[in-house]
Order: C-alpha cells, then structure tokens, then sequence
C-alpha cells in the first residue's frame, strides 16, 4: 500500500531560534521608491539575488509602465542568451509593485530613486519622502538614496532617525557595474553602515567608501568630462563624433562624453551639474549652453530619441556619415 | 551517531538523517522552490510517515530552520531534540585544488570554499548557503565539507593539465578538477563488492549520467581521468550543458552574437546540452518520447548522446590498457535501459556480451546487465552520495 502523505502548513515547524538570531543581518524584502530606469535595475538585480522588491510608484499605470520595460529588458537578455525563462519567471514573481507607503512596512532596506525637475524640488521632496518612508517601518531599516548630488545629512535632517540613512549610488547598468559607492551623513552609525555594505556585498558589489561630497566620485567627474567636451564642441575644435573617438579609442572608455550624455539623459546632467555648482561654485561647474538649448527642445537623449545623436525606436544610434576632412 | 546530509542547491534543499550505528536512514526528503512561489518541505520517515509542508519558505536559511522543526516535532519527528544531532554533512560542489579530502568547515575552510566559488558559480554559493545557515541556526553542531572533486585530486598531472600556458596554472589553478567523486567513489566501490572482486586491483568506467553527467576512469581504486575539468561544463553532453566544445565556436559565437562573458556562460550552461540540440527539454524521458514520435532534433539529441558516452568509455579503456568493468548510475544511468542498450551494443570490441532481457527488466536497482560470459562486466548501481558524505563525516568527527 502507497503511504498517504499529509498535507499541513509549514509556520508552525518553525524554530524560534530562528527570530533570535541572525534575522537583522538578514536581507529578505527591500523597498525602492521610484521605478524609473535605475530603480528598475536595482529591482531586477535584488530580486535576482533572491530579494523580495517592493517598488512605490505615483500611479498604476507607472507601476504598468515600470513592469513593462522590466519585462522587455528581462526578455532581451533571454534572446542574448544571458537568462532562462524560468529564471526571468522567478526575478518578475518577487517583484510587487505598489502606490501606498505603508506596502514597505517589513523592509530591511528602502532605497530612494526618484528623478525630480529643479534643485529646490530635490531636496524638499526627497525629505518629504524619507518622512513618509519612516512612518512605515521598523525604527532600524536603513533609508538610502540614489542620488549622488543631494546630501544624506540634508534628507534626513528632518527625521526623527537620521542615523540609518545612507547614500547608496548605483551606477546605471546596475547589474553590470560591480562597484557602488556608499557615503555616510554626519548622524550615520557605523552599524547602519556595516549593514548597507553587508546588502551590497550580498549583490556582488565591490564597495568604494566615500565621505559625504556632492556629486562624489562617479557624477562629479563624469558631469565635468561632458561639461568640458561641450566647451570644445562649441569651440569649433573637433565634431562630436570625433571628440567621442578620441576617447573611446584614445582610453578605453566605452562610450564617448555625448554618448554618455545621450545615456544619463542631458537633463539629469544638468542637474547633476546645477547641484554640484550650488554647492562649489566653480565656474568649471557651471552646465554648458550645449546642453541647456538641447534640453529646452525636449532633445535629452536616448529616452527622446534625440540628444547629441538621434536614435531609433530600440534606443540604437543612428550613425552618421563621418567626414575626415582629408 | 546521527548524521544529517545537506545537497543544498539553487532553489532546493536535499538531505537525509542517518543513524551511522546501521546506517540506517532515519528520514529524508527535500525542501523546494526555496524564494518561489509554491515552495514546499517534503519528509518521508522510515517509518512510511510522509508529511508535504506548504507556505513560504524565503530563503535557505528559513528552510532549515522548518527542516530542523519538522525533525525534532512530535508528529513527523525522527529525533527529540536539536542535541541529538551529531553533525552535519554538507556536499560541496568546488574544493579546487586546496581540498583534497573532506574537511571539519571552520571559518578558514569556508572562507576557501567561497574563493573556490568563482570556479563552480552555480554550485558553491547555494552549497555555501546552506552551510551559513546551520551555523547561524545551531553553530554549536560541528559541519563537515565534503567535496565532489577531492575524489580525482588522484589524477596526474598529464591527465589533469590543460595545454595552455603553464603560468595560467600557477596563477590561477586552471587545470582539470572533475566532479561527482563521492558518486564515482561509491558505485566503484560497491560494484566491486556486488561481484566480490578486490577494488584495488580493478580497471573501472563509471558513467554517472544525470541532469549534470561525468565518466571516471578508475585504475586500481583511484581516479585516473574524468570527463568534467575546471568547471562542470566539460566532458558528456546534459541536460543544458554543452560538454566538450571547440574553444574557437565559443569565441566566435561571442563575436557573432556581440555577447559578453556572462551570457556566453549562461550559453553553454543554461541553453545547450539535450535542451539545446533538441529545443523541447532537458528531460531525457520527454526527449525519448519526442523522438519516438518522429521528431528529428529529439533523434539526433538522442544520438549525440550516446555517441558522446561512447568515445569517452572507448578513450579510458584506451587510457587504462583494457577494462574489467563498466558502471551505469545517475537517474538516466540507472533507469534508461535505451541509452544502456545502444552504447553497450558498440562495446563486442572489449569482449562485452549484453544480456538485452536483463537491462530491459533492471530500472533503478543494483544488477549486472552482462551475460555471464562476459570479459567485462556492465553494472547498474544506483548512486548513494548521501551515504558516502555521511561516512566522511563520521570519520572526521570521530577523529576530533
């Protein structure tokens, strides 16, 4: 005779031992406020590290829009080879996305990844933010943000626990790129620190410490290198395309400074340079008329098909004829 | 003495708890689609006690501590108390060249397991996993390693080394490790102890041929050569792993595809092997059923295969100057009695004499599928690598 198998619900053969120890050093759902294209990526990456997302986005249809595109790029890696479908199964079944704060109750970790218009928005939305983001869970879950150009100490300076927030800066593509930097605010703990790069660490990242800096590492230097190229664009020394050349094929980068621009989006470098220049005030910093007169005609890159290049509908560049003069 | 044995993988958890005075298990089962939804603990007791626990399990630590839960409850229990518990025997996938035998995983071993990760990148970090997890849950229980390459750390140098510049060996310790050796070292030993011939003096082909598939020359009780190298990617054609490829095809399909090194990877591992020639699955039973009904590609996954196994079998014969015995074991070692039946029907060259009735009737246990004339002799031993870690771990903890 067949043994008959019973069938019961698996809570109550848990240990509590189990709520004891280990469970704080354990990352099991993190949160994501913002789910345009970085905080797509963050999502995808923790989920395929096995993390439970939570992403909050204004409107359903966002959310819609945001489950879209991830479903796209998860679909274009399966066509180069770079993901099963069973696997993009899994990745898309932790993700939830939501349009109440109260969904990130539970999170060990809410990272901030919005995109805002002007300076002044930044920061009073993202303090308003972190606000709401504390209403909602444990007094211990770390509260990051994304942006690089806006100070931790400054968001959180209105909460009623500023010593676990921490900027945690991904670098688009997010999957790809195996650093993050990770800067700590003036009320930063050295446990709330620990705990944002045990999280990294659990997604594959190297750590680069830095100290609080607007535009630290990565935005600063990139934001300059545009910056400048458009200074010598406008005057008259080399075209775009042969700026881009010299210093892809001149030091390895792999895209160019306008096709980085087109990349970030001309309005996120403007930004970007806009807050690193209220904080420095050197002129070097000061965003390029290039740049300005292209994001008034709504041309800001790859996400509008028009920037420095144009693009076509799958994001790719449309090359130009290129003319050496000789 | 009760041994608990952890296989943890990706998204599941196998183990099995032995009473090691009669090796005896106790209860077994797995824990699956850990972080899915669905997810759910299976436990069968010796006693024919099968209970199925559904709900969500988030990770491999959660897991455990529902697997610890389920073993020392009153209803589907099999022990008292977490006291009673000796060790665990954890399988490691990667011990690369620093492990040759297994080992008591103290913070330095494990430390060395996860620089090993990099060579096994599906298979240590959900080894490691489960390990992380018993020492968060009872850390005061020692864990033992037991490594799937320390069997064919025997393999000399001209077998194991790639003809590659020398220094990438010394940088990196690139070179042949193999894997399956606690399967390979069970079906060896105890296909000699079916015939009652000594292991030590035997010329031995064993062909562990599941979703992950190896062969092993075993010469006089130790591993000569096997078909897996650095990673698990060499050798037979699986499931979803290519097995040997021209190095050129890999890069030129890198450039062609304009592809970098992670999806070349999940190339080879994830969409080639049976499911990649056959496009329907990497299931051998759907793929012989495919195949029975016509379809072209099924048919010519199905031929691959056994034309892989067999120049294989033929290099080891090669390589060991004859063989006296050839093992079958592997879930399609042991239950597809077509693929048995067309590699042993090209083997007459060996003096091998096929007994068709008997492969035909042997599914899943222990028997001879030779006739008894036969020079050499073919067996099906269906692989016990639980019991071989739980060994290991016995004796390591005897000695401490």
């Amino acid at each position: 005779m067949e043994p008959v198998e019973s069938v019961e619900k698996i809570e109550k053969y848990s240990l509590k031992s189990r709520k004891k120890k280990g469970a704080s050093n354990v990352f099991t759902k993190i949160g994501i406020v913002g789910c345009g294209i970085l905080g797509q990526e963050i999502a995808k990456m923790a989920s395929s590290h096995g993390l439970e997302v939570v992403f909050l986005e204004i409107s359903d249809k966002k959310i819609q829009e945001s489950f879209n595109r991830i479903d796209r790029d998860l679909e274009k890696m399966i066509e180069r080879w770079g993901m099963t479908a069973s696997e993009k199964r899994a990745i898309i079944s932790r993700i939830t996305g939501v349009t109440e704060y109260s969904h990130l109750a539970g999170c060990e970790i809410v990272i901030e990844s919005i995109k805002s218009r002007t300076r002044e928005d930044s920061v009073e939305i993202r303090k308003r933010i972190f606000k709401e983001i504390e209403n909602v869970v444990d007094e211990k879950t770390i509260i990051a943000t994304n942006s690089t150009t806006l100070v931790i100490t400054e968001m959180s300076s209105e909460l009623s626990h500023p010593e676990r927030c921490v900027s945690l800066h991904f670098i688009s593509p997010a999957a790809e790129i195996p650093i993050v930097e990770v800067a700590r605010g003036l009320h930063t703990t050295d446990e709330a620190y620990k705990k944002v790069c045990r999280f990294a660490k659990l997604l594959g990242k190297k750590i680069i410490p830095v100290i609080e800096s607007p535009g630290i590492i990565s935005t600063r230097l990139i934001a300059t290198m545009i910056n400048e190229a458009c200074e010598i664009l406008m005057e008259g020394v080399a075209s775009m395309e042969d700026i881009d050349l010299t210093i892809k094929a001149g030091y390895g980068f792999p895209l160019g400074p306008f096709e980085l621009a087109d990349k970030i989006g001309l309005d996120m470098v403007i930004r970007w340079l806009d807050n690193i220049y209220e904080e420095f005030g050197e002129i070097k910093y000061k965003a390029s008329p290039m740049l300005k007169k292209r994001v008034r005609a709504n041309h800001l890159g790859r996400e509008t098909g028009i920037g420095f290049y144009r693009y076509d509908s799958e994001g790719k560049k449309i090359e130009a004829e290129r003319k050496d003069g000789c | 003495m009760r041994i608990l044995v952890i296989n943890s993988g990706s998204s599941s958890i196998k183990y099995q708890l032995f009473e090691m005075n009669n090796k005896e298990v106790l209860a077994k089962g797995i824990i699956e689609k850990i972080g899915m939804h669905g997810s759910f603990l299976k436990n069968t007791r010796n006693d024919g006690d099968v209970v199925k626990l559904t709900g969500e399990i988030v990770d491999h630590q959660a897991g455990i501590e529902y697997l610890l839960g389920v073993l020392i409850s009153p209803n589907h229990g099999s022990i008292k108390s977490l006291e009673e518990l000796d060790a665990i025997g954890h399988r490691v996938v990667h011990g690369g060249e620093t492990f040759k035998s297994s080992q008591l995983l103290s913070d330095d071993v494990i430390k060395k397991i996860e620089e090993c990760s990099e060579l096994a990148p599906l298979h240590n970090p959900p080894n490691l996993r489960g390990i992380y997890a018993f020492k968060n849950l009872i850390p005061e229980i020692p864990q033992i390693g037991v490594f799937d390459t320390a069997f064919h750390q025997t393999m000399p140098d001209y077998a194991y080394m790639y003809a590659i510049p020398y220094s990438l060996y010394k940088k990196y310790g690139i070179r042949r490790y193999g894997f399956h050796g606690t399967s390979h070292t069970y079906v060896s030993r105890q296909a000699c102890n079916f015939l009652k011939v000594d292991f030590s003096k035997k010329k031995i082909i064993t062909c562990h041929l599941g979703n992950g598939a190896s062969i092993t020359a075993v010469c006089e009780g130790k591993s000569v050569d096997t078909s897996m190298g650095l990673t698990p990617v060499e050798g037979m054609i699986m499931g979803t792993r290519s097995g040997d490829l021209d190095l050129g095809v890999l890069t030129h399909i890198m450039n062609k595809e304009e592809i970098g090194v992670d999806s070349a990877n999940s190339l080879i591992n994830k969409h080639s092997g049976m499911l990649g020639i056959s496009g329907i699955s990497s299931d051998m039973r759907e793929i012989e059923k495919a195949a029975s009904e016509g379809h072209d590609r099924s048919n010519l996954a199905l031929k691959m295969y056994e034309y892989r196994i067999l120049k294989y079998i033929g290099a080891y014969a090669a390589v060991m100057d004859g063989v006296d015995i050839i093992v079958f074991t592997g879930g399609i070692g042991e239950n597809d009695v077509n693929v048995r039946k067309n590699v042993c029907r090209k083997l007459h060259y060996l003096g091998l004499e096929f007994d068709e009735e008997v492969n035909s009737k042997t599914r899943g246990n222990e028997g001879e599928i030779t006739k008894s004339s036969s020079k050499v002799k073919v067996l099906v031993i269906p692989t016990n690598e639980e019991l071989v870690i739980a060994e290991d771990t016995m004796k390591i903890i005897k000695k401490k």
